[in-house]
């Protein structure tokens, strides 16, 4: 299996993932070529929790232009975990 | 909150304030509310991150800071009222502690109000100014009406006296040639008023209207003109008019003219009386000044630097709001006249520093007599002020208090009232 660590990238802090802690479910960027599976057991073996279910959404990268040159930024996937009732990560507290 | 209240050296106290840990973390609750809707932090929109965010974002502490800016002026000024201190200046502040979950602990230290050590001030000896008025200052004063009330009156041919008014045309000559400035036409010059060079008017008495004559002047060494000073000049000048003061008799029928009453004598009466008022009002503010100087004479005080550069600024200030009255700015009477702030400051600093000395000796008399007043005195004197500015009382008042005027107004009475006490107990000579 794949290294947790890369798979979970960040977590996300928004206003969204912010109200999401209160259902216990954690928001994190994890790499796009990631299965839910992959990313059940990455959370749980980084945090010591159980993972009861996983989110998952593709975001496409945007069409960037700097004058005539066009880029593009990256695509990202974002995975909502909900952990099992009394499970918790402890680097969202106080965040 | 509790105050320690410590004495230093030199008119200065250092208060340590402790201030309770539940008003801090309300302050600080308050500070987050306010820093939280100001400071743009992604993933959230103004005012809607969550505490622990916006602290890891702005820092812990910079909302203690703000927290502080809030709480500090509240404890101070409680402290203040508490500890019964008047502070003259700005306090130095200096958090001593500020840890989670314990007391707030901050150190104040101010300048205070110098004690005054009181010298003699009951039974002071003065002598009574002068009140005398006798009949030549009545005189004199019904002389000054008839010159107010003359009547210029145009003479047929002349010819001119001295005191007439004579209206003229001239034009100077030095060397033959006109100078500049030195024209006019229908002039109005009062011989011997001493308006013009000397010399000239004088000669112009005995000249008739329609008459043309030079005047031979030398103008003097001293002439602001510094081309034309010490020459000698020729003014070609032609006599259009000549008017006499005319100065009514001195009887009843003037008395109607000039004022409501019916003779001379109910006249000479007003005058007496209105010279007498004048003057014993003006012996009583002699008395009074001299009082409060010997008061503060006796007394022993160390007027702190602060409270003179204070009264320097109030006197500036005070002065430049006289001067824009009269459309004039502080900047540009300071260019007229040359000088700098710097300078006016050092003007006015003995008379504030008399002032501040007078203010704190007649601040200490007033406290140690017990000198009270209470809100009819006020009212009284809003009235009499009213009366004098031609308003309602009421109006008055709320144009006062607006202004935030009522306390000094109040100090102001107590102040008159520490004077008047000082008079009742003095020994006039």
């Amino acid at each position: 299996m794949r290294n947790p660590r890369d798979i979970l990238k960040k977590p996300i802090v928004s206003e969204r993932s912010m109200d999401l802690l209160e259902q216990n479910k954690y928001s994190f960027y994890v790499d796009p070529n990631a299965n839910k599976i992959e990313i059940k057991h990455a959370v749980q073996e980084l945090f010591n929790v159980s993972v009861t279910d996983v989110n998952t959404m593709n975001l496409k990268g945007k069409t960037k232009r700097m004058g005539r040159y066009v880029g593009r930024t990256a695509n990202r996937k974002k995975a909502i975990v909900t952990l099992k009732d009394g499970d918790k990560i402890e680097i969202f507290e106080g965040m | 909150m509790s105050v320690n209240l410590e004495k230093l050296e030199g008119n200065v106290v250092a208060l340590e304030i402790e201030i309770e840990e539940t008003r801090m973390s309300q302050a600080v609750e308050k500070a987050y509310q306010k820093v939280s809707k100001k400071v743009n932090i992604p993933g959230f929109r103004k005012g809607k991150a969550p505490r622990a965010i916006v602290e890891r974002h702005v820092g812990k502490e910079y909302l203690n800071e703000e927290a502080l800016d809030e709480v500090v002026p509240e404890a101070y000024f409680a402290a203040v009222q508490e500890t019964g201190i008047e502070p003259i200046d700005k306090p130095k502040v200096e958090v001593v502690q500020l840890e989670e979950g314990k007391p707030v602990i901050i150190k104040a230290t101010v300048e205070v109000k110098p004690e005054v050590e009181l010298g003699e001030y009951i039974g002071l000896e003065v002598e009574k100014p002068e009140t005398e008025i006798n009949d030549e200052d009545v005189i004199n004063e019904l002389e000054s009406l008839r010159q107010r009330h003359a009547q210029l009156i145009n003479v047929e041919e002349g010819p001119a006296e001295l005191n007439d008014t004579t209206v003229i045309d001239f034009e100077g000559f030095v060397d033959g040639v006109a100078f500049p400035g030195g024209a006019g036409t229908d002039y109005s010059l009062e011989l011997g008023s001493g308006s013009f060079i000397p010399g000239f008017e004088e000669q112009l008495v005995g000249a008739k209207v329609g008459e043309t004559k030079d005047v031979n002047v030398k103008f003097p060494e001293d002439y602001h003109a510094a081309e034309l000073a010490g020459k000698d000049a020729v003014f070609k000048v032609t006599v259009k008019a000549i008017k006499r003061k005319e100065m009514a008799e001195l009887d009843d029928e003037f008395a109607k003219d000039v004022s409501e009453f019916e003779s001379l004598e109910e006249l000479k009466n007003d005058i007496l009386n209105r010279l007498k008022q004048a003057a014993t009002q003006q012996a009583d503010m002699k008395l009074k000044d001299a009082l409060v100087d010997k008061a503060v004479e006796n007394s022993k005080v160390e007027v702190p630097e602060v409270m003179i550069q204070q009264k320097i600024d109030n006197m500036l200030q005070n002065f430049a709001q006289r001067l824009s009255m009269q459309g004039m700015k502080l900047e540009d009477y300071l260019k007229y006249t040359n000088s700098d702030m710097d300078t006016i400051k050092a003007d006015y600093r003995p008379a504030a520093e008399k002032g501040v000395k007078m203010d704190l000796v007649l601040e200490a008399i007033a406290a140690k007599e017990n000198i009270t007043f209470t809100d009819e005195d006020v009212d009284a004197k809003i009235e009499e002020m009213a009366k004098q500015y031609n308003s309602e009382p009421a109006v008055l008042r709320q144009w006062i208090e607006n202004g935030g005027n009522l306390e000094p107004l109040k100090n102001s009475i107590k102040i008159d009232k520490t004077v008047e006490l000082l008079q009742e107990k003095a020994v006039i000579k």
